[in-house]
Order: structure tokens, then sequence, then C-alpha cells
């Protein structure tokens, strides 16, 4: 097994984004010596799996025999992906919520099947039986759990209650399997049969079989039974199904413990599929899910299964053309078009049904805390004088790490908290800080304090300019969007290799500089990171006691009012995100400087749910909250020693626990 | 203790609410509204806009927890109970603006509204017996309800909530938006449906059409029960013409 995935936050974060349906495993799953192709892939470094470039492996005879090939891929792949988007409909449909856990409850099916196959020795049908039995009662833990209790709260609470708790899944299946990757072997004969030059095998058949049989099944259950009524009833008018004497609650349960079977199942068969399964599958599976079910139209049971073909034959055939690495980029460019030209998705016209619009944000009435000016002066000077007290390296080099992360929570608690716009991608910001610093710094030897300003301004343009086609979007739209374009940025950085060079990454990045003095010492850091943090901050509270400040608020609180008063919604949304994209990527940028590396996945989608915690955990538009949120979530951790693993599973226990018990977080939303 | 057991008290009331405060967040709705409806009647509760009717019918579905009161249905206490048991114990709705699933055919919404029960052939006569009542529902039981018109929902939501045999039948405002036949074909149905034997409690804003069917009406005003009486006495009362049938209209 390979050990690339133990140690820092870096390597584990590299680890969670990198995807499950693979660009190398894949290929090699369909190359004529399947089955020992298979088995190689799984010692090859997961780092270059996903980089190498995938050409039809006998190109120069027979295309026709690829095409076939890579149309059953496309559809198989789409019938895994139909597994997932199926449940994920059904749980917006009677919840609506986007479960940000289906990924989790998927790879906790790969492993279950992994545990039954490889220690229990079990058939595959009793395999079978027994992945679903215990995802499902899994996704009516999840519901009961994480869910239930927060009826009632803001609309985005129990999305970001299912981010938390996909934390925490996550996590545990990494501590309880370890974080290395696994073989999943499938069982199946491998006879393959042979159609115009392309071949499909016995796993290709049963796993279209059970795409089909699940579809059947799904379709009878919400038909024929009762509680199939129920579920459709329940998903199109709540109330009116709670007057019915419909136990709702029993509804949400039962659709949770049906989606997350499914999802389970699907877990199982990508890992037999690709002979592969690791802990790191599970986000990338719930992307995946809500592209398809975006593109059927969000909570169209019947279009998400056709969504999921469509993704599935996109993806096979822009691998056919271009290569692996821009599998997921197809997937998330389309769901950005979809998103703004078709938010019924290509097959809904039904925009009549449109529930009510989602309210966007996670703002819980609160009084801030108010916090004497001499008080925070005193904190400033005592964190100044920090370096001098303890000068200890080691706590110093967190505590700069809790600033540069403040950089990031100060923009997005004003992004997500005073503007109201859940950003579920923030981390991309940092990466296009850290780019732009390095390669100004680097390719055209622009000093190093400069680069990182400039990098600053550079991010504020672009991020502004990526994020403005979701302006018009809201809630859950705006949550998946900011996500998709997060994951756009990582998968663009890899493939522009001319200009970031691509996976490689970019190394020798020279430290940060004033004057032509090289800064190495951790105090110096330490001092140059603060004063950024209090410059970033002391803008941020100045914007927001303005007029700008107060027009933002408005927005956030109505904006249907604030259009009517004739506020330009996008000029003002566009001048928040243009500051907080300056903020994150001057951290995106020092961070570059101090690690001297940077990749695509330095800065992933981890990152950016960290920082929700912290900026849910200060209290969302508290600019003084998301310091302190930072210091805690960030520096805490690390002066107490805790390993990643448990860090990880830390914040989405935060994130749980704040959710239900204290969603004005500590210091009170602004 | 004054004064001795009436003749009221020797009949129990079908549904009782008493002395109920309800709140929505720190918005209080209801102040000490209490509200009787006599088995076999019609009751309506009469208010203007935001008085709190429709909380007043949720609070009797328990979709709205009452900050304090208590609500007994056929003289046990239904508080607390959760909304799909009250439906099971004889307690229909016709919520306002119907509400009905709307892309489900309407044979599917009148199945729904018996969802509660488990007898499936006396469903089946059941609903015989209401397409009776309710000809023009029976001519598109394939239709979805989505795509009828306003008039023809209000038949089918009313035809819904009989499909569960209720004993009481709650309306919210069941002639809201109705053209004037339309109205009146409702009215109608109303007092068919309440001599074939079930209670019903209407909210309504309209007061000279509700005081024409009902037997018993009750005034909300800003979450206060103010007046109350027979429906033929409150027809005639001066504040009621005032307030709701024309002259000089309070806030
Ligand atoms: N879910 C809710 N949350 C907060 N406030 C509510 C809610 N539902 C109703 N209210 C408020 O409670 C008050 C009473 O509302 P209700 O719907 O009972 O009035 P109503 O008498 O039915 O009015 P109408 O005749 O307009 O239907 C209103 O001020 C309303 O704004
Ligand atoms: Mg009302």
């Amino acid at each position: 097994m390979d050990e690339t995935g133990r140690g820092g936050v870096i390597a584990i974060a590299a680890k969670r984004s990198s995807s499950a349906p693979g660009g190398l495993r894949q290929s090699a799953r369909r190359s004529p010596n399947a089955q020992s192709g298979r088995r190689s892939a799984n010692t090859m470094p997961k780092g270059l799996s996903s980089v190498v470039r995938v050409l039809p492996s006998d190109s120069s005879e027979c295309h026709l025999g690829s095409f076939i090939d890579y149309t059953v891929n496309g559809l198989v792949v789409g019938n895994i992906y139909a597994l997932l988007a199926v449940g994920l409909a059904l749980i917006f449909g009677v919840a609506n919520l986007i479960n940000f856990a289906h990924g989790s409850v998927y790879t906790i099916g790969a492993y279950i099947g992994w545990a039954c196959i490889t220690c229990l020795h079990t058939p595959l049908p009793v395999t079978m039986l027994i992945v679903i039995a215990a995802c499902g009662l899994v996704g009516v833990i999840i519901e009961r759990v994480g869910l239930r209790p927060l009826q009632g709260s803001a609309r985005i609470a129990p999305l970001l209650a299912t981010i938390g708790i996909s934390f925490v899944l996550d996590q545990l299946v990494q501590l309880v399997f370890s974080p290395d990757p696994r073989a999943l072997p499938s069982e199946l004969p491998n006879w393959q049969i042979a159609i115009g030059g392309g071949t499909i095998g016995a796993l290709d058949i049963l796993i279209a079989g059970i795409g089909l049989l699940s579809a059947a099944v799904l379709f009878a259950f919400l038909r024929f039974t009762k509680l199939g009524w129920a579920v459709r009833a329940t998903a199109q008018d709540r109330e009116a199904a709670l007057q019915m004497g419909v136990d709702v609650n029993a509804v949400n349960s039962a659709v949770f413990a049906v989606a997350s079977a499914l999802g389970g199942l699907s877990g199982l068969l990508v890992g037999m599929y690709y002979n592969h399964i690791d802990p790191a599958m599970s986000f990338q599976a719930t992307l995946k899910g809500v592209v398809a079910q975006v593109i059927g139209g969000v909570g169209n049971v019947p279009g998400a299964i056709a969504g999921s073909l469509v993704l599935g034959l996109i993806e096979s055939y822009g691998i056919a053309l271009l290569g692996t690495t821009y599998r997921n980029l197809f997937a998330f460019v389309l769901l950005i078009a979809i998103l703004v030209w078709r938010p019924n998705g290509l097959f809904g016209g039904r925009a009549g049904t449109q529930a009510e619009p989602l309210t966007g944000t996670f703002i819980a009435p609160s009084r801030p805390l108010r916090v004497p000016r001499p008080a925070l002066w005193m904190l400033v000077a005592l964190a100044a004088a920090l370096p001098l007290a303890i000068p200890s390296p080691y706590v110093l080099q967190t505590l700069t790490n809790a600033w540069l992360a403040a950089m990031l929570a100060l923009s997005l608690t004003l992004m997500a908290g005073t503007a109201g716009q859940i950003s579920l991608g923030h981390a991309a910001l940092l990466s296009i800080g850290a780019y732009a610093s390095a390669l100004l710094a680097l390719d055209l030897n622009v000093p190093t304090l400069l680069s990182v300003l400039a990098a600053g301004v550079v991010t504020g343009a672009l991020g502004t300019l990526l994020i403005f086609p979701a302006f018009r979007l809201r809630g859950h739209y705006i949550a998946i969007a900011t996500l998709a374009i997060g994951e756009i940025v990582g998968l663009v950085i890899l493939n522009w290799e001319s200009l970031t060079r691509g996976a490689i990454g970019v190394t020798g990045i020279p430290p940060l500089s004033v004057f032509g003095q090289d800064i190495y010492s951790a105090q110096a850091v330490y001092w140059l990171c603060l004063a950024v943090v209090i410059g970033l901050a002391l803008l941020q509270m100045r914007l927001l006691g303005s007029h700008f400040g107060r027009t933002l608020r408005a927005i956030r609180d109505d904006d249907v009012a604030a259009r009517c008063y004739g506020i330009s919604l996008d000029r003002y949304k566009a001048l928040a995100f243009a500051f907080g994209g300056f903020g994150a990527g001057i951290s995106g940028a020092i961070t570059a400087h101090l690690f001297s590396y940077l990749n695509y996945e330095t800065f992933n989608s981890q990152v950016s749910l960290s920082a929700l915690a912290i900026v849910i955990l200060g209290g969302m538009g508290n600019v003084l909250g998301a310091i302190v949120g930072a210091v805690a979530l960030v520096g805490l951790p690390e002066i107490f020693r805790v390993t990643t693993e448990y860090r990880v599973l830390i914040y989405g226990i935060a994130l749980l626990l704040l959710i239900r018990f204290r969603p004005q977080g500590l210091l009170g939303t602004v | 203790m004054k004064a001795p057991p009436s003749e009221t008290a020797t009949r129990d009331p079908l549904l009782r609410l008493a002395g109920i405060n309800t709140f929505y967040g720190a918005v209080q709705v209801h102040f000490d509204v209490s509200i009787e409806i006599g088995a076999g009647r019609i009751v309506c509760l009469l208010g203007g806009n935001a008085s709190g009717k429709s909380t007043a019918m949720k609070v009797i579905l328990g979709l709205v927890r009452p900050r304090s009161g208590s609500i007994w249905f056929d003289g046990e206490p239904i508080h607390g109970v959760p909304t799909q048991e009250i439906i099971r114990r004889g307690i229909a709705s016709v919520p306002e603006a119907r509400r009905l699933f709307p892309a489900m055919t309407v044979r599917e919404n009148l199945l729904m509204g018996a969802y509660a029960r488990s007898d499936k052939r006396r469903v089946a006569e059941d609903q015989a017996r209401v397409l009776d009542l309710f000809p023009r529902v029976g001519e598109r039981l394939n239709q979805r309800a989505g795509t009828l018109s306003g008039g023809e929902q209000q038949m089918v939501a009313m035809a819904r909530a009989l499909m569960s045999r209720p004993r009481l039948i709650c309306m919210d405002e069941p002639t809201m938006g109705l053209s004037p036949l339309f109205v009146d074909r409702v009215l109608d149905l109303i007092s068919a449906i309440n001599r074939q034997g079930t209670t019903v409690f209407m909210v309504e804003q309209n007061a000279s059409l509700a005081l024409q069917v009902a037997h018993h009406a009750y005034v909300l005003q800003t979450g206060r029960i103010v007046l109350e009486g027979p429906a033929r006495a409150l027809l005639h009362d001066a504040r009621i013409r005032e307030a709701y049938l024309g002259g000089e209209v309070a806030a």
C-alpha cells in the first residue's frame, strides 16, 4: 500500500479531493488485459494516477471498438452516478436539502463491501444485502441525529449539518480502515463479450442490471406502495401531507434509508469496477451525484437517472478526446452552465412547481458580543508581544497558520455572513492568490512583497469575475455553484500546464522579503501575518460600519425588498467579493511563499469547508469572530498536538454542535 | 364556583379550545382564545387579515403548538398529540389555498385523503359516496390536480378531506378566490356535508357568506375573541355589520 497519505495537512488535503474514478485505473479497466491492469492500478502512486493522460490504447487500429468501449464505460459510470443521484433527488424532494453526506455513505458502502468480501468471504449477493442494510441504517441515523433536530431553523442549516456529518463519517472511515487505498476484488467471472471491436464484461452487465432493477423497484415503490405515495406527497407539499395524516418524519427516515442504501450499493459497485477504494472517494461522489441531479432537475427522480447517464457519457467521451484530467472539468462546467441557464435542469420544464425561494444564509438572530475598544487594543498588544514572551517557533508557526486562516475567514465571513452568499469553494481564492504571487515572483522576478499585493488584486478581480455567473442564484444553488467554481479553479490549474506547471506544481517559490531582506525567522513571519490580519480586519470593520456594509446586510436579509429600493445587487455583491477576494488572495500568496511549494490541491475543498466551520464558530459576519474562530479551530488543535485525522473529526463535530446549539456562534452574528 | 353546572355543560362539545395562547417566536397571535364546536354543527371563525384564524386551525391540527391552553376532541386532550394521530382520530382539513398535490392525479389526491385509513374496501365505497356529492370531481379523476381550475381545486380539496371519514372537518377560507356561482356551490356543499353528519369548523373573512350557512360564530380580532353567538344573531349584530358588512371599517 502506498504511504503518500500520511502526515501533513497538505497530504491529507490532497487525498480528499483526488477522484475515485481516477483516470488510469479506468483505462486499465477497459484495456484488453483488464484483470491485470486493474491490479496494477492499485500500486500506482495516487498523485500520478490521476495525471497520466490517457489515449485509447488501440486508437490506431479500431476507432469503432474504442468508441463502443467509451460508450459502455460512460453508461456504466452513468449507472453508478444514477444510484447516487436518485438518492439525492429523493432527499431533496422530501427534505428540501442537498445531502452533502451522501458521498460518505457511498464510501461506507464500499468499505463494508470490502470487509465482507475480504474478511468474511461472503458471496456477492449476501455482500450486497449487507451493504444495503447497513447503509440504510446509516441513512436513518443521519436523518435522526443530524437533521431532524434542525427542523424550523434556517434553510441552509441542514445543508451545513450534512457537511459536518460528512467530515465525521469520512474521518471515522479513515480511522477505522486507514487512509490507504484498498483493492476490492469483484469476485465475478472474468468473461467478456466482444461487440464490434469493443468489449462488455460481466461486471458491466451486473452494474447495468442493478441500475435497471433499482430504477424499477424505486418506481414501483413510489407508485404502488402507501409509503411511496407519502413520499411523493411530502415532496410536493410537506404541510399538506402532514394534514392528510402522513408522518413526515417517518417519510424522511424512509427516504434517507432508501437513498443511503442505493448510495452504499453504488460505492460497492464502484469499488469493484475500479478494484480500488479509498476514504477520499466520498467528496467527489457527492459532487458527481449533485451534478447529475442538477442536469436532470433538482429533486426530479427520473431526471436524476437521465442526468446521470448524460454525465457518464459526456465524461467518457470527453476523456477519449482530451484526457482524464479533464473529466471533472466537464462535470463542473456543465453544472455551472445548467445552473445559470437552465436551473430546472435539462428535462424539467416544470418551472411552476419550484419550491419557495431558498432564502440564502445562515444568520441566526443574535446580539453580537460587544468588545470594548481598549480591550481589543489590549488583545492586539498581547498578540504582538507574544513572540517576545514565547519564542518557541512551533507555537509561533501555529499561530501564524491561525492568522493565515483568519484572513480567509475574514473574507468568507464578509461574503457568507454579511453579503449572505454562502461560499463552499473559498479555498479557490487561496489557490489563485498563491499561484499569482508565486508565478509573478518566479517568472517575472517581481519582489515578493509586491507580488503578494498584486496577487490580492488579481484574486479580487478574478474571484469576482468567476463568481459573477452565480450572482442570480440563491441558497442551496449558490452553495453548489461556489463549490463547483472552486473545483473548476483547481482543475484549470491542473490542466493549464504552460502557465501553472500542471500536476507537478510550482517549486522553489522564493521566501518573503522586505527591501531585499528575506524573512525567515518565525517571529518575523508571525508579526507580518499578524499585521496583515489586523489591517484587513480594521478595513473590514470600517466597511461594515459604512453605507456599503448596511446595504449588503439589507440585501442579505431581503434581496427582493432591496431590489425594490433600486439597489443594484450585483454591484454590491461584486464589491464584497472583490474585497473578500483581495484578503483571501493575500493569505494564499503568503502561504505560497512560506511553503515554497504549491500544487493544485494545496488548497482544496477541505480547506474551504474548515473555513466555513471557523466562520460559523466565530459568528457569521463577525470580524472579531472570524479571528477568534481561526485561532480556536486552527491554533488550539495544533497546540494540543491533535493529529490531522482527529482534527478534521473535531471540525465536523464542532460544525454539527454549533449548528444545533449555537447557530449564532461564539461572538454572535452581525 | 358561583354558577351551578349549566345546561350547556351537560353535552360536551366535539372540539373545545380552552385558553389558547399562541406565539410565533416572540410575537403573540392568540390571547386566551376559547372556542367550542358542538357536534353536528357548523361553527365559523370570522376575522380580518392576520387576526390569527389560520393559526387557530393549525393549532387544532397540531401543526402549531400553543404555548399554553388545552384542546379537547371528543372529550380527550389532543394538545401535544402528533398531527397524524389527530387526523386518525377523525379531524380532516381543507387547508388555506387548497394545497392539493399538484403533480398527482385527482384520484391520487383523493386517496391521499384516506391516507390515515387502512380499510381498503371501505375507502373505495367512500370514494363512490364522495363522488356522488362532487360529480364534477368524478369527471376529472385522471387529470393532474395542478391543472385544475381554482373552483375545481376547491371541490377536490373538500372531497379529499371527506375521504378520511372525518367527524370534524376544518376549512380555511373555502370560498376564497371563487366566482359567485362557485361560492354558492361551495356553501351548499358545506351544508350538505353537515347534513350527512359531519361537524364543520370554518374559518372565513367573508362574514355575510359564512353566516348564511353557519349555526354559530366567533369573531377574532388581533388574536382575541371579541364576539360570539348564534349565526343568525350575529348577522344582525351592529358590530359585525360595521366591521364586515360595510360601514365603518375598524383596523
Ligand atoms: N409561520 C409563521 N411564522 C411567523 N409568523 C406567522 C407565521 N404564520 C403566521 N404568522 C403571523 O401570525 C399572524 C396571524 O396569521 P394567520 O395566518 O393566522 O392570519 P389569518 O387570520 O389567517 O389571516 P388571513 O385572513 O390573511 O389568512 C400574522 O401576523 C402572521 O404574519
Ligand atoms: Mg389565513
